[in-house]
């Protein structure tokens, strides 16, 4: 799908001429890819959503904390157990008065892998007509890098430090996307920053799919801060992510999976764990352990688009 | 169809008539995750939808945190909502409790009242809401059916007037009310329209809409959050003449008055009073008649209003007494005594120093029985003599 338009990319178009809905000097760190999600979104979706979220990275930028830089969409901060149920609460009382209305959560990965897990299924379960996106930054880079379910094999964190007795998260992350789309949404999907047309229509996708139901797409959002890179690398680190099959781009409609880009020759972990310092450290032994992991999660999702098609 | 073609007086459960009282208030949405001994509320709910009486958005949660956020979403962006809850589910939603007070969101709850986490306890009790008193909740406790019916209807007034704006929880005994089949006057459906049309003339609160700009976050900072806690504050101390006004109106409306902030039966003249709540205080209104017969000057102060606390009537009332007994049925940690009587010795400087005695019973289902409520009587009668007594009496324990 991607490399079929590859020629044809509008993705310049949204920045250029999608009015933006933030105004400058937002309270979000130097070389933040959840910044530039946030700001994408949108773009593409137009401002005319309700934007659902709860405490995080993205809070205080959307209810206002930092007074001199705002955004102008209308968002309800919910709390990390609620986002998909008051996303809900709006979406069919819409319904109920008969207004087509955009209902849009945005939360980190610390609600919607953890604490807000259940809601979320519920909802994904009752196919409630809104549009889920996460902006995984791989644990709670709020709090001070924390560990979430979705922090990686050996990531070394706040509460996964890296000491004599263990070094870093000792369990794989969950595959969450691959969750919801097994939940039955009516679309599941991943995209990054560095692959912003991909994510674009992605976007687009949702808007039309969430009239049939249930949405949700899965952003890899890596952390400066938490993360420990150098703030021009952001774009590189997800980059990376796709290239190694770390963070594979694909899509569920209607149960159907595709993958959207297929790398040609896969580059090997080594390339994604060095650019994060994170990872750094990993022996020799962890890192073949990883790769192991990578490849069987790619094996899946291939897997799942060679059987259902 | 209307509901009230179905027939004027129905024979039906508590929980039957909070679920009526909800529908005849047409909400936009509802939810409910079912819960011993609420989830009959839920499956009358989800049968009047299922019947087409009603055009209410049902959401079947995954679980009561769940129900609140959903109701307060909806609440949020401008629908009137509802849901019900008891015990367990309660504390499962504390967190969006508070969030819902926070936010203002005029939400009517009913809770059939049961004994909170702790010990396994499938029973009757009002530790639940005891438990949640301070979240900045209205919290009524009524005492049958007709009255759950009636006090959902106001419940929805007091909520969304432009000057309270808060959440509500209409309480009454699990167990005893949510089964108990009584006869209950379902009210037209055009008189409670009538009833609530006077919302529609007040002025629209903020709600989320698409293009606004609107950032609601319950992080207020600093001096905002002070003075958005001191508004919510004292849109609370309007509740209590406000529930009066609305109960007087009702009763224009419906013929029933339940007395607005508390109910008093046969004060006249009477030297002690006995203060309880909920299903207690019929069981009350019998005994003070049999001791009135034997000449002993007793009358009943039923609680109807617990947030926020009645204390000015409670003064008018109580002052000038010889001695008053409470009866609790939940406990207070730490104070050895019912949680209604802690926050009564509260006005004491109001109605000065009588004796007070508290009285713990009807805990986990157990009966709060006419001998029970007599020895209350005698023993109050008593200290009003200048006899000795005992502060705190745990009656099971002491039968």
């Amino acid at each position: 799908m991607v490399q079929e338009k590859k020629r044809k990319l509008k993705v310049f178009d949204y920045f250029y001429e999608a009015e933006e809905q933030f105004s400058g000097g937002l309270a979000w760190c130097a070389g933040c890819t959840l910044e530039l999600a946030a700001r994408f979104v949108p773009k593409v979706l137009g401002k005319d959503i309700i934007l659902v979220g709860c405490p995080g990275c993205s809070a205080p930028v959307f209810y206002g904390q930092n007074r001199g830089a705002w955004h102008r969409m209308a968002y309800f901060s919910s709390l990390m157990t609620g986002v998909a149920s008051s996303a809900t609460g709006i979406s069919r009382y819409y319904r109920k008065i008969g207004k087509d209305v955009t209902v849009v959560c945005f939360t980190g990965d610390g609600c919607s892998a953890d604490i807000g897990f259940q809601p979320l299924s519920g909802a994904a379960e009752r196919n409630e007509k809104i549009i889920y996106i996460t902006y995984d930054n791989e644990g709670y880079m709020n709090t001070g890098y924390q560990r979430s379910s979705t922090t990686p094999l050996g990531a070394s964190t706040s509460t996964t430090p890296v000491g004599t007795a263990s070094q870093g998260k000792l369990t794989p992350a969950k595959n969450v996307p691959l969750l919801m789309a097994m939940h039955g949404a009516v679309y599941a999907a991943t995209a990054t920053l560095s692959h912003l047309e991909d994510f674009a229509k992605k976007l687009q996708k949702a808007k039309e799919k969430v009239h049939e139901g249930f949405v949700y797409i899965h952003i890899f959002a890596p952390c400066v801060m938490g993360w420990r890179f150098a703030t021009d690398q952001s774009i590189e680190v997800c980059r990376m992510a796709v290239r190694t099959n770390y963070f594979p781009l694909w899509e569920a409609e209607d149960g159907k999976f595709s993958l959207n880009l297929e790398v040609a020759n896969p580059k090997p972990i080594q390339e994604f764990i060095k650019l994060v310092r994170k990872f750094s450290h990993m022996q020799e032994a962890d890192i073949t352990g990883f790769q192991q992991m990578v490849d069987q999660r790619y094996a899946i999702i291939k897997k799942l688009c060679e059987v259902i098609k | 169809m209307t509901l009230a073609q179905k027939g004027k007086v129905r024979v039906i459960t508590g929980n039957s008539a909070a679920a009526y009282g909800a529908m005849l208030c047409r909400p936009d949405v509802a939810t409910s995750y079912p819960i011993t001994p609420m989830s009959e509320v839920a499956e009358q709910l989800s049968t009047f939808r299922s019947n087409g009486l009603t055009d209410t958005e049902m959401v079947e949660v995954e679980g009561e945190n769940s129900a609140m956020n959903v109701v307060l979403g909806a609440s949020m962006a401008g629908g009137r909502v509802f849901t019900a809850t008891s015990s367990w589910g309660l504390s499962f939603m504390y967190d969006a409790v508070q969030h819902a007070s926070g936010y203002r969101a005029p939400i009517v709850m009913v809770i059939a009242n049961r004994e909170s986490p702790g010990i396994l306890a499938v029973s009757g009790g009002q530790q639940d809401i005891i438990s949640v008193r301070d979240t900045g909740w209205i919290q009524v406790i009524v005492e049958e059916g007709q009255e759950i019916l009636d006090m959902v209807i106001m419940a929805f007034r007091l909520a969304e007037d432009y000057d309270i704006q808060l959440p509500v929880m209409v309480n009454y005994d699990g167990f005893y009310l949510s089964y108990m089949a009584t006869a209950v006057e379902i009210p037209e459906q055009r008189d409670v329209d009538q009833f609530l049309s006077v919302l529609k003339q007040q002025p629209r609160r903020q709600t989320l809409e698409p293009g606004r700009a609107l950032g609601c976050g319950t992080h207020g900072i600093d001096l905002g959050f002070v003075e958005l806690r001191y508004r919510q504050c004292m849109a609370m101390e309007r509740v209590t003449t406000k529930l009066d006004d609305i109960d007087r109106e009702f009763s224009e409306y419906f013929g029933r008055s339940y007395g607005g902030q508390i109910e008093e039966y046969r004060t006249d003249g009477a030297e002690i009073i006995i203060v309880t709540s909920g299903g207690a205080a019929g069981t009350t209104r019998v005994v003070v008649d049999s001791k009135r017969e034997e000449g002993i000057k007793v009358g009943l102060v039923k609680l109807r209003l617990f947030r926020p606390f009645p204390r000015k009537r409670l003064a008018e009332v109580l002052k000038g007494r010889k001695a008053i007994g409470v009866i609790d049925r939940s406990v207070g940690f730490g104070w050895n005594s019912g949680p209604m009587y802690m926050e009564l010795r509260a006005i004491t400087p109001e109605i000065g120093i009588i004796p007070m005695l508290s009285y713990i019973d009807g805990l986990a289902n157990l009966d709060i029985t006419i001998p029970h409520i007599e020895r209350v009587v005698d023993e109050v009668h008593n200290a009003a003599q200048g006899k000795p007594y005992q502060e705190v009496t745990w009656i099971p324990l002491e039968e």
